[in-house]
């Protein structure tokens, strides 16, 4: 194969969008062998074709399946690359803690939403499922993160998502955090309600809103 | 009219008092009787005495007998997580790899997990009301079911890269519905489908049609086969597969509010009763009776004339907390609007 990075950029792009882990393995791989920069190949190729992927998904072309896939491709490619990234590129991408809230397990669109930030430059802290109030608290300010983002699909448990932020007032730390919230029964109202600084529907959303609240352009 | 003497009329034209009106009421009922939601478990007594109460305490159209979605998952295997008083939640998928699905087996309905205890409930609440109410037992379909017995991220890897293993799994799921569907028949009730996870929020119209509607219209042809109506609800995005739900011949689908009613109704609403659409959260547990209301008009306005029929109703199953006097507005306000509907009183 060429050793023209950007037809290898596009190659990785391809691969990543076509859901191919093998291939993207491979390619990852060959870029390394031949000197590629690992900045730019996970850049110009794996997240860009993750970028692709879901603008697919907002048109309705790709649904929750395909970006997964896309996803295991996408990781599996900076498995290989981000060893080889110089030490200045792999620091200074802004954090976001982010985790479903307490009572709930469904964790499908808080991973969609963690890859499509990760695929945008942010450092994501991955708390995982059924995490209580105060956990979203003193992860956040270990890792001095920017954002705080939650998830859930049941009504039942989105009142811990307002508890959260009561956490933070009591605490004297609502200013150093953003707050994002998401899930099927969430809503615009319902953030203004509890205070949060955004809401989005859906991932894509998620992602505009991070980079607005964190002040990076988009 | 009671409910029963409602729908005969409705469905062959005869005049009514008013419109079918369904708030979708399951644990909300543990609050009309005052018992915390996990007093349910494995109380089949219990949960019928909260259904026909919270039944007679609004006046609604429909007995749903229904706690959470996981019922015949846990049969099968499925870890299920009970909190004190919310709706349960899956805990523990039954497996964890391709290999094993061979080993799981349909629950039988009157032994497994707490089916029995579900299988009481619908028939006491029969005995108690189903002369006058459509009294239903709650049947999750078995594309979702396959989601809980491997883990909704496995499942929906394995469509894409082995197709094959979904359908295996399916099958095992519609064994174990169909056993159930035949069980709830027997105590009087109607099995009323819910298949939350061929939502088009999470799978491609192409996906439910090869995952979920195969399994989905065995299930309506077995309801049928009894000579009961099927009722088949699907939440979240559905414009894409409303021609399918209807295929799978449900004589009533159930549309969430992430539905465009009007629009469901030019698509299908010749072929299909629809049902729904009133937003279970942001409505119906979080604004105030007026808003209700002006919701409850809002879909009348959009669907009173639907071919086939509109049942006001909830998009959803409602929040444990949703307020009682939410729940008695939108049913006064079907009242208000009554029979025939003057579409401008609704304007």
């Amino acid at each position: 194969m060429s050793a023209n990075p950007e037809s290898l950029y596009r190659a990785l792009s391809d691969a990543v969008l076509g859901m191919e882990e093998d291939k993207t393995r491979q390619l990852a791989t060959q870029a390394v062998e031949q000197g590629i920069d690992a900045y730019a190949a996970i850049e110009q190729g794996l997240v860009e074709g993750m970028n692709r992927a879901g603008k697919l998904f907002e048109t309705e072309e790709y649904f929750i399946p395909e970006l997964l896939l896309c996803s295991d491709a996408m990781y599996a490619g900076l498995d290989i690359l981000r060893p080889h990234l110089k030490r200045a590129e792999d620091v200074q991408r802004p954090k976001i803690v982010i985790g479903v809230v307490e009572g709930d397990t469904h964790d499908i669109g808080k991973n969609l939403v963690k890859i499509m930030l990760e695929a945008s430059g942010f450092e994501i802290i991955d708390l995982g499922r059924d995490i209580p109030p105060q956990r979203f608290v003193d992860e956040a300010v270990k890792a001095d993160a920017r954002i705080i983002a939650m998830s859930t699909l049941m009504t039942t448990t989105m009142d811990a998502m307002a508890e959260v932020i009561r956490l933070l007032q009591t605490g004297n730390l609502r200013n150093r955090f953003k707050v994002i919230v998401g899930g099927g029964p969430v809503s615009q109202s319902f953030a203004d309600r509890i205070g949060a600084d955004g809401y989005a529907a859906a991932a894509p959303g998620a992602v505009k809103l991070a980079k607005h609240l964190a002040g990076q352009p988009s | 009219m009671t409910p029963l003497e409602r729908f005969s009329a409705y469905a062959q034209g005869k005049p009514i008092d008013r419109l079918p009106c369904v708030p979708i009421v399951g644990n909300t009922a543990a609050r009309v009787i005052g018992v915390r939601v996990s007093q349910f478990r494995g109380n089949g007594k219990l949960i019928a005495e909260a259904q026909v109460a919270a039944y007679r305490r609004f006046g609604y159209d429909v007995i749903r007998i229904f706690t959470d979605l996981y019922t015949q998952a846990e049969a099968m295997g499925a870890k299920v997580y009970y909190p004190d008083d919310e709706t349960a939640y899956l805990g523990e998928p039954a497996i964890r790899s391709v290999e094993r699905i061979g080993a799981l087996r349909p629950a039988d309905p009157w032994r497994d997990g707490h089916l029995p205890y579900h299988l009481e409930a619908m028939a006491l609440a029969f005995q108690a009301v189903g002369a006058e109410v459509p009294v239903n037992g709650a049947l999750t379909g078995p594309f979702t079911t396959a989601s809980f017995l491997i883990g909704a991220d496995k499942l929906a890897r394995l469509m894409i890269k082995h197709p094959d293993a979904v359908h295996q799994l399916c099958e095992v799921a519609y064994q174990s519905a169909l056993l159930y569907a035949e069980a709830i028949l027997s105590t009087g009730c109607t099995p009323s489908l819910t298949d939350a996870m061929c939502s088009a929020t999470v799978i491609s119209p192409r996906q439910f049609k090869e995952f979920g509607f195969p399994y989905l219209k065995r299930l309506v042809d077995f309801i049928h086969s009894r000579r009961k109506a099927a009722t088949l609800h699907i939440c979240g995005k559905t414009h894409s597969i409303w021609e399918a739900m209807a295929d799978t011949g449900a004589d009533c689908i159930s549309i969430d509010n992430a539905a465009d009613l009007a629009a469901a109704k030019a698509a299908v609403g010749h072929r299909v009763r629809l049902m729904g659409n009133v937003p279970p959260s942001e409505i119906m547990l979080q604004s105030s009776p007026a808003q209700v209301r002006a919701a409850v008009r809002a879909c009348v306005s959009k669907a009173w004339n639907n071919p086939k029929g509109y049942i006001i109703a909830s998009g959803c199953s409602l929040p444990v907390e949703t307020p009682f006097a939410h729940i008695d507005a939108m049913i006064d306000a079907v009242r208000e609007i009554g029979w025939p509907v003057d579409p401008e009183i609704l304007a």
